[in-house]
């Protein structure tokens, strides 16, 4: 850290996913070729008085498959999806938990709601027992910062920095972003980064009351839409130097370009054309890049009114009249928060190596004020190089990915 | 803004201050930590119900008081706290200007917070839902109170901060955790100025997870609560801005302990690669502030720290800190009182222009960390 940071090339070595639609990367990538969908009634929690309660729940986990050294019942679901996903990520990278433990490592999971689950949970508890007092064990449970410290103690690192990021739901691109910087800089050798959340009450509660969680089935950028489907799930990446990646003859997914983060200071919900405009313009400038070469954008599109209009107004005014082709997986998967852009990067890495944009499913008529070719509902091929991921959260937090496919020829 | 970075050295704290149980600002802060009286205090028990008797809090905290009532109704605790602080140090460095937005550039001014956001409003939060007449009868203006990033996401909306914008956690270590995220957004040139720190509550809901988490004697030590926050910005920036170093940022280390090695070897490998990173002898150490853990974790932090050392005891060793005795356990915002703590022990002492200080942090989950700093108490231009 003493000297001047190098330049060091960063790719992506290593993917590990849980979502809706599939619990390992050949399940996911599947998924959002074929345009999957991960809708189905919540089964998290009672959703007895709620009109209409739609999830993308993750169904077929099974967290002892990758959760060996810790006790799965010490974690929260939150913990127990990133772990599954970091162990996953470092398989991916054909690295063995001794090789990452003999690296400096930086591990960072973003979130929305830590293990708000459990919190739930708690409160419930509270109330059937009449009393404040709390669960020792649930109570252990819910500290925030077990989603990232358990990969540590799950994988044996030592030489680690360690931190979970709960910038809610753009944590993910974060978390990525910060790895980028700490392998870029040579503060790190290996990083392991992404998001992680759990579908939960309070959160469901929340969003159904500002009106914005969809009846049925989410459609972003459709004239239409009616809201958000909240999911959960984990999206890790593990990242490299290139030049480390070379040398131990690793397969390379993709490379990081760039990112950047910008914040609206504008509203506490409400996202700000303005603020996604400049973090757009922050990475692409972070990642060598212009407009005219990035092949296609993974939205955040949550498919709110709101929402989408707003960011489709700030890629037009970055982009100019004739934006790439730009889609969001949220319609497949649901809003899975902190582990949303985390997931939007798997994604991404998923297109650049397969050669195809994925659909924005459930369209049927774009909205005009959109004005957006979301490739709906069918995968389309393309020679992909350079692509774009969006996230936005509350508190006006955005941050922007740029990856390109490796080697960029 | 390009992404040719700079040498950590050249990251400096221009400014700092704390809103904490001895009152508002680094002078009130200095004072208490300097008169060395524990800040607490028996809990009015109708107002804090809960397993503690005893806590530090702000004394009469009252952020429509601070703020005006204009806009912080539906702001909860922490959030008030920390939007408070982050005004006070925006004016104190002189970035404020009349109509309350910042003075510089606000595209280049951001925000790092140590935060874990408030188990109190998230918990109620769901409280509502779960008894009121329909699930959803929950207030819409406290939702975001009910997301960890809202202090600090509500602070830029208070004042304009439209820099990066980012809420880190780690326990113990979050002070830290965010001075290192913070200085690497600066040495990437993401951002010229950063307002740093981290912020913790005192709420009836933290108090009983803490109590049901903590093994022996679980409601022996109180909580504390407060919101440290720090100018960083590279030597460079503030030069142009006529700010003087206070201190600089040398390094920034972490580790875990594993099956193999407890805390105290890992903290003592951790402070010996920060002290190498930073080419400084662990003799030449003029502070070193420690988080003061309880029991058996604290007896470990304090095995590493001989360690390093060696036999260098007081009067000829380090001046030693530990805040935590004073102002309880802040839990988010330990580590960040530890560096105030430091800042605010080095102010008017000319003799320790040049010197180094240490801090250290321990968490319970077998993660630890540190941060050397040079100080210029007389400030650096």
């Amino acid at each position: 850290m003493s000297s001047v940071v190098g330049r060091q090339r960063v790719v992506v070595t290593g993917l590990g996913v849980i979502t809706s639609i599939g619990v390992d990367v050949d399940a996911f990538r599947a998924g959002i070729h074929s345009g999957r969908s991960g809708v189905r009634p919540i089964t998290a929690f009672d959703t007895s008085g709620f009109a209409h309660a739609n999830g993308c729940e993750v169904v077929g986990f099974e967290p002892q498959r990758w959760i060996r050294r810790l006790a799965v019942d010490e974690l929260g679901r939150a913990s127990q999806f990133a772990v599954a996903a970091a162990a996953m990520a470092a398989r991916d990278a054909g690295l063995s938990h001794d090789a990452i433990r003999a690296r400096r490592a930086l591990v960072a999971v973003g979130t929305t709601d830590g293990e708000s689950r459990d919190l739930d949970q708690l409160v419930q508890l509270q109330l059937d027992r009449g009393t404040e007092d709390v669960d020792p064990v649930l109570a252990q449970r819910v500290d925030p910062g077990r989603l990232s410290t358990s990969i540590v103690r799950e994988l044996g690192l030592s030489d680690v920095e360690v931190l979970t990021i709960p910038t809610a739901c753009a944590a993910g691109n974060y978390a990525v972003g910060y790895g980028f910087d700490a392998i870029r800089g040579g503060d790190a050798d290996v990083a392991l980064c992404g998001g992680a959340d759990a579908l939960c009450r309070k959160t469901f509660s929340g969003f159904y009351r500002i009106g914005t969680i969809a009846p049925e089935v989410c459609q972003p950028f459709d004239r239409d839409r009616k809201g958000i489907l909240t999911g959960e799930g984990a999206g890790i990446v593990l990242m490299e130097s290139l030049d480390a990646a070379l040398d131990r003859g690793a397969r390379i997914h993709a490379e990081v370009l760039g990112y950047g983060l910008a914040c609206d200071a504008y509203h506490a919900v409400a996202p700000l054309q303005d603020g996604i405009a400049r973090c757009m313009r922050l990475a692409h400038r972070d990642a060598g890049v212009t407009p005219a070469d990035i092949d296609f954008i993974s939205a955040h599109g949550t498919g709110t009114k709101a929402n989408d209009v707003t960011e489709s107004s700030a890629i037009r005014e970055v982009f100019g009249d004739r934006p790439p082709p730009t889609i969001s997986i949220k319609a497949m998967i649901g809003h899975a928060m902190g582990a949303a852009s985390a997931l939007g990067a798997a994604a991404c890495v998923l297109a650049l190596t397969g050669g195809f944009i994925p659909p924005t499913i459930n369209h049927v008529n774009t909205d005009p004020e959109c004005g957006l070719d979301c490739v709906p509902n069918q995968a389309r091929p393309a020679e992909l190089r350079i692509v774009q991921n969006n996230a936005l959260a509350f508190g006006g937090n955005n941050a922007v990915l740029v990856l390109g496919r490796y080697p960029n020829d | 803004m390009t992404a040719n970075a700079m040498p950590t050295e050249d990251i400096v704290v221009s400014a700092w201050t704390a809103t904490s149980p001895f009152g508002r600002g680094a002078d009130a802060l200095a004072r208490g930590l300097a008169a060395g009286r524990a800040a607490t205090a028996d809990l009015d028990r109708a107002t804090w119900p809960g397993p503690f008797d005893r806590a530090a809090l702000i004394p009469g905290f009252d952020v429509a008081g601070i703020l005006g009532r204009r806009g912080t109704r539906s702001m909860d605790r922490i959030t008030g706290i920390t939007v408070s602080t982050v005004g006070m140090l925006l004016h104190d460095s002189g970035l404020l200007d009349r109509d309350g937005g910042v003075v510089e550039d606000p595209d280049n001014v951001g925000l790092v917070l140590g935060s874990g956001g408030s188990v109190q409003s998230t918990m109620d939060f769901t409280l509502e839902g779960l008894t009121g007449e329909k699930p959803y009868h929950v207030d819409p203006a406290r939702f975001p109170n009910a997301v960890m990033n809202r202090a600090a996401g509500q602070s830029a909306i208070w004042y304009g901060l439209k820099g990066p914008n980012a809420t880190v956690f780690g326990g113990a270590v979050t002070g830290l955790l965010a001075l290192s995220y913070a200085a690497r957004l600066l040495r990437f040139g993401r951002c010229d100025v950063l307002l740093c720190g981290a912020a913790e509550e005192f709420s009836p809901r933290r108090a009983w997870l803490v109590a049901r988490t903590r093994g022996g004697e679980a409601t022996a030590e109180p909580l504390g609560e407060g919101c440290v926050m720090l100018l960083l910005e590279s030597s460079a920036t503030a030069r142009r801005c006529g700010r003087r170093a206070l201190a600089s940022v040398l390094a920034t280390r972490f580790a875990a302990g594993d099956e193999h090695d407890g805390p105290r070897q890992t903290l003592a490998r951790c402070v010996n690669r920060a002290l190498a990173e930073s080419g400084v002898d662990a003799r030449e150490l003029r502070l070193v502030a420690t988080s003061g853990a309880d029991g058996a974790l604290g007896k470990e932090e304090e095995a590493a720290l001989a360690d390093v050392l060696g036999e260098n005891p007081a009067p000829r060793g380090p001046l030693r800190l530990e805040p935590r005795r004073l102002l309880g356990d802040t839990s988010t915002a330990s580590a960040a009182f530890q560096i105030a703590a430091v800042l605010a022990a080095a102010r008017d002492r000319a003799d320790l222009d040049g010197a180094v200080a240490l801090v250290t942090s321990v968490d319970p989950i077998g993660v630890v960390g540190c941060v050397v700093l040079r100080l210029y108490p007389e400030g650096q231009s």
